[in-house]
């Protein structure tokens, strides 16, 4: 028989039996659609992650208060992390400072204030800094304006979002804004960053260190202690080396050890090895509902190619008594529920897809806390994916046929003839 | 005469779950080229048990059955379904037609699997249909028509690969009077024009009595008429 015609009888019975055809592909439509939905998700995270990361630069060391453990692992969210102990104090940083292979070190503090523009209130984070270094070490660029300057203790600069989302008046430079009641003078509008590394979130403002005491930011016991300590290496000092260093001095200094060490210490490194281990875990998590729901998928076009291929015993039989050999008769049938499979497989990638871009459309997942916290999660449809999900199906589609395939293949053409 | 089918000594048990239900026993049978043969006998002696063996649709216990000089059982698989496809034209009570296929396509389909060309297939196809009377019901699906019509399509597909004979199992079992005289004088026509080897089982004496060859079949054995 010719191949073309193997594919003309295919494509015959697939057709002329829309309903169970369809009945057939529905699992692995819903299968495959939930696995590129989900795993575009992970994907997504992965590629705004890496992104970020990369505007990050490789030689920063960010220092923050209290264990690994107690700052759950995002230790290095600095600005956003709401730390009991402030254990970062003056002295750790002059500490530092000294310790060879660094460029720059500042500290931040951070904490929650009140805003006032036009009348209109709201709540935001606010960071004191040392201004003339702190955009040194922050990978952050403004949108207009200029950073703070020693010579202005009462300006601010304010993130994205702040100036143009969360008052109904836009913010723009030279604007008067009260925070904690205190009038400060915009001096610039940072870039929109997305960023959730560094601390530089688009819904905060940003104040000299001497401001930030002013307006008591930090309970006054606390004020010569650091939510975040920033550090950057030399471009020929290697960042971990410089990482150990500090470690140790302010070990010694704190007089602790590994066991009760009270503050934590990432490179740029461990951050994009931690941050790439939880998307990873997320998208493991994710890829794993979609892989049982794309293994149902699978069962489900095993059990209807069995059935349909079943009911067609007679039909079968009607093909080998017309001298149709065994062997054509399993490529039939295999080339039969291949198709269905790439059918399946086609129109799940298509919904998959649509689903994805919904996803991403309506702003995504925004965590509520964490690394990603407020940042809308873009969705990622891979090529690779794609293809991936397409072959999968095919193989599922042709793996079910198989079994039924073989059977009819065999069976006497007397003994297919008399089935009903 | 030349023989095209010949059975010697074929016996066949019918086993299903250790119950062994013999349906033949020692059938020696010759059927000539241009023979017409037609098989009597009561329901249930073996007739279509026969035929299914002398089609290569079933394999007998016992016994060799040779076709167009080849001993069957010595064939392998591939070649027993190119006999089937090539060699023999089987058309069945029930018609069997494709559903999912038309008339012409129906008719088609020995060639399809023959593996000859389309434009080929096509014009055999229609003339075929021509033939039986039908070339207008060439886009009809098998439901469409009527069960003479059907049997009619069936005919012309038994004879689409220009087989070496036909066989027919009661094939105006499910038809009127008159619908089963038009497929008899079809069949009688291919006999005598052009020299097509037939072989009809029927419970017809008026069918049989119009045959050169009576095989008379009792309990699995053939009781007369075999030459
Ligand atoms: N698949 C089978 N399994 C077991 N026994 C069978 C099978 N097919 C036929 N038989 C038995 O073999 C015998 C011959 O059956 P066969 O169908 O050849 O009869 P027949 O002469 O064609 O009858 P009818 O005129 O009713 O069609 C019967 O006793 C029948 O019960
Ligand atoms: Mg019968």
């Amino acid at each position: 028989m010719r191949i073309e015609d193997i594919f003309r009888m295919s494509l015959n019975t697939i057709l002329s039996r829309k309903l169970r055809s369809g009945l057939t592909i529905l699992g692995i439509v819903m299968g495959v659609a939930a696995v590129i939905a989900l795993v575009s998700i992970g994907q997504g995270l992965q590629e705004s992650v890496n992104q970020q990361l990369s505007s990050l630069g490789g030689n920063l060391v960010l220092i923050t208060p209290g264990s690994e453990r107690a700052t759950q692992g995002f230790g290095f969210a600095g600005g956003f992390g709401g730390q009991n102990s402030k254990t970062l104090t003056d002295s750790d940083l002059r500490i530092i400072k000294i310790i060879p292979g660094i460029l720059y070190a500042t500290g931040v503090v951070s904490g929650s204030v009140s805003l006032e523009y036009n009348s209109q209130k709201s709540e935001s984070r606010a960071q004191g800094v040392e201004p003339g270094v702190w955009e040194l070490v922050q990978s952050v660029d403004l949108e207009s304006g200029r950073f703070l300057s020693k010579s202005d203790p009462n300006g601010v600069v304010i993130g994205n979002r702040v100036a143009h989302s969360l008052f109904k008046k836009e913010v723009g430079i030279n604007s008067q804004i009260k925070i904690n009641n205190k009038i400060f003078h915009v001096v610039g509008i940072l870039k929109s960053t997305g960023g959730f590394i560094g601390g530089s979130g688009d819904n905060s403002v940003i104040i000299s260190k001497t401001s930030a005491d002013d307006i008591n930011l930090v309970s006054s016991g606390e004020k010569d202690s650091y939510s975040t300590i920033y550090v950057k290496t030399t471009e020929g000092s290697d960042t971990e080396t410089v990482s150990g260093y500090i470690q140790d001095r302010l070990r010694s200094n704190h007089h602790v050890s590994e066991q009760n060490q009270d503050f934590t210490i990432n490179t740029s490194k461990t951050i994009q090895a931690r941050v790439g281990t939880i998307i990873g875990t997320i998208t493991l998590f994710l890829g794993g509902i979609a892989a049982i729901s794309l293994f149902v998928g699978g069962v489900g076009i095993a059990n209807t190619m069995f059935t349909s291929v079943m009911e067609r015993t007679k039909e079968i039989g009607v093909l080998k008594s017309l001298g149709m050999a065994n062997s054509d008769i399993l490529r039939m049938i295999l080339v039969e529920s291949a198709l269905l499979g790439l059918m399946g497989g086609a129109i799940g990638v298509f919904f998959g897809t649509l689903a994805s871009s919904i996803i991403s459309s309506i702003g995504g997942i925004s965590p509520a806390a964490g690394p990603l916290a407020g940042r809308a999660v873009g969705t990622y449809v891979s090529l690779e994916m794609v293809l991936f999900a397409l072959l999968f199906s095919v193989c599922v589609g042709a793996v079910s046929g198989l079994f039924p395939a073989r059977r009819a293949a065999n069976l006497q053409p007397v003994e297919a003839l008399r089935y009903e | 005469m030349d023989s095209v089918i010949s059975l010697e000594n074929v016996g066949k048990v019918y086993r299903n779950g250790g119950v062994d239900t013999p349906a033949l026993s020692s059938i020696n049978l010759k059927i000539g080229k241009g023979d017409f043969a037609s098989i009597m006998g009561p329901s249930g002696s073996g007739k279509s048990t026969l035929l299914h063996i002398i089609g290569a649709l079933d394999k007998p216990s016992s016994g060799k059955v040779i076709i167009d000089g080849k001993e069957v059982s010595k064939l392998k698989e591939p070649e027993i379904a190119k006999l089937r496809g090539e060699k023999i034209g089987f058309v069945f009570q029930f018609f069997n037609l494709y559903p999912t296929l038309t008339a012409l396509e129906n008719v088609e389909l020995p060639m399809v699997i023959a593996g000859k060309e389309k434009k080929e297939r096509v014009k055999r196809a229609k003339e075929l249909l021509e033939m039986v009377g039908l070339k207008e019901k060439a886009n009809s699906f098998p439901s469409q028509l009527s069960g003479g019509q059907k049997q009619r399509v069936a005919i012309a597909r038994a004879l689409a690969n220009n087989p070496l004979f036909v066989l027919a199992d009661e094939p105006t079992g499910n038809l009127d009077s008159k619908s089963g005289k038009d497929i008899i004088d079809i069949l009688e026509n291919l006999n005598k024009k052009e020299g097509k080897t037939v072989v009809i089982i029927t419970h017809d004496q008026s069918i049989a009595s119009h045959s050169k060859h009576i095989i008379r079949i009792e309990d699995g054995r053939i009781v007369g008429g075999a030459k």
